[in-house]
């Protein structure tokens, strides 16, 4: 591990148009191998925040450090580049491509990264059958349930090793087994050493699955607590992730 | 999403379509008037394309109607109204008699007949010396008739007297007014020809309407030209059943012929040569025209079949939210009908407008052939400005009829469940074969998309395959047109250097006529002699106008031109369309124009005059004829000389070795032609064929704007597409694919379908332009020889082939590049 901080915002604000900033001057950081809840209501700049640490959007003002890249000063490329390189995502609505095969869906990110055809799938193919989905490797998405779904996201996501994974929402459009499965399988993600951000507005989704939890109202930090006695243990290396804090 | 917007003339398309708008039915309640303003307003760029798509096609439809119709109606409505012979024959009175010319009356097909007239064909003319601005001048060949009334105004072919009166005494003449100097008028013509040079006094103009004649007596004056020598033939004048095209006239005349004994038709002229000489080059235009109008209407409905119907399929919540709201169906399917009518009605408004003013000019070229009363009426008809017009909204507003009324009866339910356009069902194959390809992820990507929708995919197929039609329609064209000017640049036009009487230089061309004694002429011996000894002499050929005249040539319009010729021509790449060159004493070619006017073939004999001699020919050949003359026959000097007819040669074309200095050359030329009273000529290279450089001006005009719709069409479905796949751009963004990978799987989703369109479009656009390019050249009463006519060679079609992809990507372009400056958040929000 190294002693700098797997996300840094730095007095981060975000304004769209006139009117209130949907993010106010945020500053926080995150360890490597943390697990992060953002919680709070609806428009409170939970999501804002999650894009600006994915390189989808950029600050109006503030800087936001990821994994050593200042990813506010990157254009396009560099932030298409940056998520290949150091980020996973997962979706509320999985956001899967309807049209691809499971396993198709799951190349994807490498092959867009340039890995070989064969490698990727050696690897896509790995990370199926530790999330217990193989058997559905070409199926399409839409014969799957929820949680079927939301764990080829996570598959998906971690395709290229990310340093971060960031999860929006990821069991908000699931029934309660479902949204247990995949609980469950972000606690062992992150005990494997996988630094994840949590964005969701259900507490005892945080509760439960973070050691620390950030509280937005307005776009700004109103409370950042450690949840003592939950979250995962400590990192090993797994087919799953890279061990918190290895340099890429 | 919110896809950046095309840059575009915005405040001047807006201003248009809310003048367009305000124009809608009264019918239209205020909130349908802002729903359908508003779809135009947020489809911007589509409803360009809509408005351009029907300005091209109404500009080509007018132009092409405009001009079918302007050129056309003053020779039909004379036609009509003087009750035109079809086709007048005149019969060798050697060998029929007046009664028998008469009974030809009752020759099958025959409706109506008049005649027998006297008539003497083609009798050398020169202006009297009463003139004295023009006496002695060439006035060339005058075919004379006399009727018991020339003045009629019942029965056929009647006589139209535009100046004067009508002769009343034997030394009296009515002419046509192209056929003598206006400035002459009241003064005499000789006929100069004839022994004793018996004048007229010119004191009427008049004309038949198809040329059955071109000087007109009476009795008494017809009397004095065959009493000087002149040869008098019977014509009768004939009215057929079946009379619409060459072929059916040439039934007519064999029908005739046959009616009198063999030999005895001497000539015939058809209706049909006279409305061509009147239409002139204009008609030429017609044909490729009516090609790029049909390109241009199929062109419009694809594309507003595309953007109606993309309209509807991207605005089903719109469509629920309107009816929710309580518009009807009929109200619904009026809106989206709307949105396609206001963009179509701007463009052909503009079209009406534009193909007006773009007629004016290639109308002018028309009205000086159609005459002062030609050019009068030599506008476009006000009818087409409506018909065409009103045409094309009809066909506009059924094409946009059809998807809107889908709009219309959608379920308002289901619209506002759907709520979006429904995804890509299909496709999935396609993407599991593309990701086997060797190719980038984002390329076999981009790859498989076309087949998840393949009605879509149909549309851009379409508006490329209408692209790629018009670009190898219009290349071949353009090839064509420039073989026709290569070509109209060989025989007597090439040469390194020309020798020419010396008394000729700096004289006008065609100052004299071939029969005015002070046209100079070469001694053709000497000079030919002359130049073969001069140092750095290639080759060299003389020749010249003989002025004499062809029997049985249309009398009006063009005259036919008798060239002779000593020496060898053959490396002035004159060209042979079939038979051979003369070889012998008594052989003859005859140029294409007039072998098609008069019925000549290969084998057929004819006879030439030349100061009252006649000498008969035998044509061995039918020369593709670009030169001096329309109408030309050519024959050897050796053959006038072998018959006592007196060869002109006015002119050396000289070539030169090509290690020669051409002013060097003429140095030494100088000092040996000097004392044969010739001179030195360079070669200025005369000027092109104004009405092929304006056919190719327009050609690349109406191509472009073809393209660009084309292109256009493609854009306006890609940007569809892309905004409906919004959603998909922004999962592949934020897994990490770069904007470059983005622009390589929009460009190669429409790649695949613009080789397919490129592949059967250049085929197609080959059919068009051969189905063009040969009634071009019969409009203007040419056969286009193969080397005008073979335009496409391997290094042409290559690359045209390859514009269905480029014309494809260039309209994919601009969505790409939208695409990938997407907003990745916000496409993820998209659905």
């Amino acid at each position: 591990m190294t002693n700098a901080p797997m996300i840094a915002l730095q007095d981060a604000t975000k304004k769209y148009d006139e009117g209130p900033p949907a993010l106010a001057g945020v500053t926080l950081s995150v360890a490597a191998g943390e697990c992060v809840a953002i919680l709070g209501h609806s428009g409170s700049g939970k999501s804002t925040l999650l894009n600006l640490i994915a390189g989808l959007d950029k600050p109006s003002s503030g800087t936001v450090t990821v994994d050593g890249t200042r990813v506010d000063q990157l254009g396009e490329a560099g932030s298409a580049k940056y998520r290949r390189a150091s980020i996973g995502l997962v979706f509320q609505f999985f956001n899967l491509l309807d049209d691809l095969t499971v396993l198709d869906n799951v190349m994807v990110p490498a092959q867009l990264a340039g890995m070989g055809k064969a490698e990727a799938k050696r690897r896509a193919v790995e990370l199926l059958g530790s999330l217990d989905i193989d058997r559905h490797a070409k199926a399409y998405p839409q014969r799957l349930s929820g949680g079927q779904r939301q764990r080829v996201a996570v598959a998906r996501a971690l395709m290229n090793r990310p340093a971060l994974l960031l999860a929006d929402e990821p069991t908000g459009a699931l029934d309660s087994s479902s949204a247990e499965d995949v609980r469950r399988l972000l606690l062992d993600l992150n005990a494997e050493g996988q630094t994840i951000l949590l964005v969701t507005h259900d507490i005892q989704l945080a509760a439960d699955t973070a050691r620390r939890t950030i509280e937005l109202v307005d776009g700004a930090v109103e409370r950042d607590v450690v949840n003592h006695g939950s979250g995962a243990g400590p990192a090993a290396r797994t087919p799953l992730t890279r061990p918190a804090g290895e340099a890429r | 999403m919110t896809l950046r917007k095309p840059p575009m003339p915005r405040r001047l398309f807006e201003v248009g379509v809310h003048a367009v708008a305000r124009l809608l039915p009264a019918a239209s309640p205020s909130a349908l008037g802002k729903v359908v303003r508003s779809g135009v307003g947020r489809r911007r760029l589509q409803s360009l394309v809509m408005a351009l798509t029907t300005f091209a096609t109404v500009t080509t439809a007018m132009l092409s109607l405009g001009l079918l119709t302007a050129v056309q109606a003053p020779f039909e409505h004379a036609f009509g109204a003087r009750n035109g012979a079809h086709l007048a024959i005149q019969f060798s009175s050697s060998k029929v008699t007046a009664a028998q010319a008469a009974a030809t009356a009752h020759a099958a097909g025959v409706t109506e007949a008049a005649g027998p007239y006297p008539i003497a064909a083609a009798l050398d003319t020169t202006i009297g010396t009463d003139c004295a601005e023009r006496a002695g001048s060439d006035n060339g060949p005058i075919t004379v008739s006399t009727r018991p009334d020339l003045g009629s105004t019942s029965g056929m072919d009647q006589l139209a007297l535009t100046r004067g009166h009508w002769p009343t005494g034997p030394g009296e003449i009515a002419l046509p007014s192209q056929d003598f100097a206006a400035d002459c008028f009241g003064d005499s013509v000789v006929f100069s020809s004839l022994p004793g040079k018996p004048s007229f006094k010119v004191v009427g103009f008049a004309d038949s309407v198809t040329n059955s004649a071109t000087g007109f007596l009476t009795a008494d004056g017809f009397a004095r030209l065959t009493a000087a020598g002149a040869k008098s033939d019977e014509q009768m004048l004939y009215r057929f059943a079946k009379a619409g095209t060459n072929a059916d006239i040439a039934t007519d005349k064999q029908a005739v012929a046959a009616a009198v004994p063999a030999g005895a038709v001497e000539s015939g002229q058809s209706y049909l040569i006279a409305e061509q000489q009147a239409t002139g080059n204009a008609k030429a235009y017609v044909p490729f025209l009516i090609g790029f109008g049909i390109l241009g209407l199929f062109m419009s409905v694809l594309i507003i079949s595309i953007v109606v119907s993309g309209a509807v399929a991207s605005g089903i919540r719109r469509i629920g939210i309107l009816k929710s709201l309580g518009f009807t169906p009929a109200q619904v399917a009026r809106a989206y009908t709307a949105q396609a009518m206001i963009p179509a009605t701007l463009g052909l408004v503009l079209g009406t407008v534009f193909g007006n003013l773009l007629a004016v000019p290639i109308l002018g070229g028309a009205t000086q052939q159609l005459g002062a009363a030609g050019a009068a009426s030599a506008t476009i008809p006000l009818w087409v400005s409506a018909v065409v017009p009103l045409g094309t909204l009809l066909i506009v507003g059924v094409t946009a009829l059809i998807p809107a009324l889908r709009a219309g009866r959608m379920p308002t339910v289901r619209a506002l469940v759907v709520g979006r356009a429904p995804k890509a069902g299909g496709g999935q194959r396609a993407q599991r074969l593309a990701s086997r390809l060797p190719l980038p992820r984002a390329m076999s990507l981009g790859l498989a998309q076309p087949f998840a929708r393949p009605a879509r995919t149909v549309l851009v197929g379409a508006a490329v395959l209408f692209g790629v039609v018009s670009v190898t329609f219009a290349v071949g064209l353009e090839t064509g047109f420039n073989r026709y000017l290569d070509a109209s640049t060989s025989g007597f036009n090439v040469a390194s250097e020309f020798v020419e009487p010396t008394a000729d230089v700096g004289v006008p061309w065609g100052r004299y006529g071939p029969n005015d004694p002070r046209d100079p002429h070469l001694d053709a011996d000497k000079v030919a002699a002359a130049l073969a000894e001069i140092e750095g002499t290639k080759a060299a050929f003389g020749w010249g106008d003989s002025g004499a005249t062809m029997v049985g040539a249309p009398p009006g319009g063009e005259t036919p031109e008798v060239f002779t010729t000593t020496g060898d021509f053959s490396w002035t790449g004159m060209e042979l369309l079939s038979g051979r060159w003369y070889s012998a004493p008594g052989e003859a070619v005859v140029g294409d124009k007039l072998a098609s006017a008069v019925g000549i073939h290969v084998g057929d004999d004819l006879t030439v005059v030349q100061q009252n001699k006649q000498l008969p020919l035998k044509v061995v050949g039918i020369n593709f004829d670009t030169n001096v003359g329309d109408y030309t026959v050519m024959t050897d000097a050796a053959t006038f000389t072998a018959a006592g007819l007196t060869p002109h040669i006015d002119q050396f074309n000289v070539e030169l070795a090509s290690n020669v200095n051409g002013a060097e050359w003429s140095t030494s030329a100088a000092a040996a032609l000097t004392p044969l009273n010739a001179s030195v000529q360079p070669n200025s290279d005369g000027g092109k064929n104004i009405v092929v450089l304006t056919m190719g001006a327009l050609v690349a005009t109406l191509t472009l704007m073809m393209m660009a719709v084309a292109a256009l069409g493609v854009l306006s479905t890609v940007v569809q597409d892309t905004r409906e796949r919004a959603h998909d751009l922004g999962i592949f963004k934020a897994l990490g694919m770069t904007p470059k990978q983005t622009i390589a799987m929009v460009l190669t989703s429409v790649s695949l379908t613009g080789l397919v369109a490129g592949l059967i479009g250049v085929p197609l656009g080959v059919a068009v332009e051969k189905a063009t390019l040969t009634p071009m050249g019969n409009a203007i009463g040419r056969h286009l020889p193969p080397s005008v006519t073979h335009t496409y060679t391997a290094g042409l079609l290559i690359p045209l082939l390859a514009g269905g992809i480029v014309i494809a990507l260039l309209g994919a372009l601009l969505p790409a590049g939208w695409a990938a400056r997407t907003r990745t958040a916000t496409a993820l929000r998209t659905e």
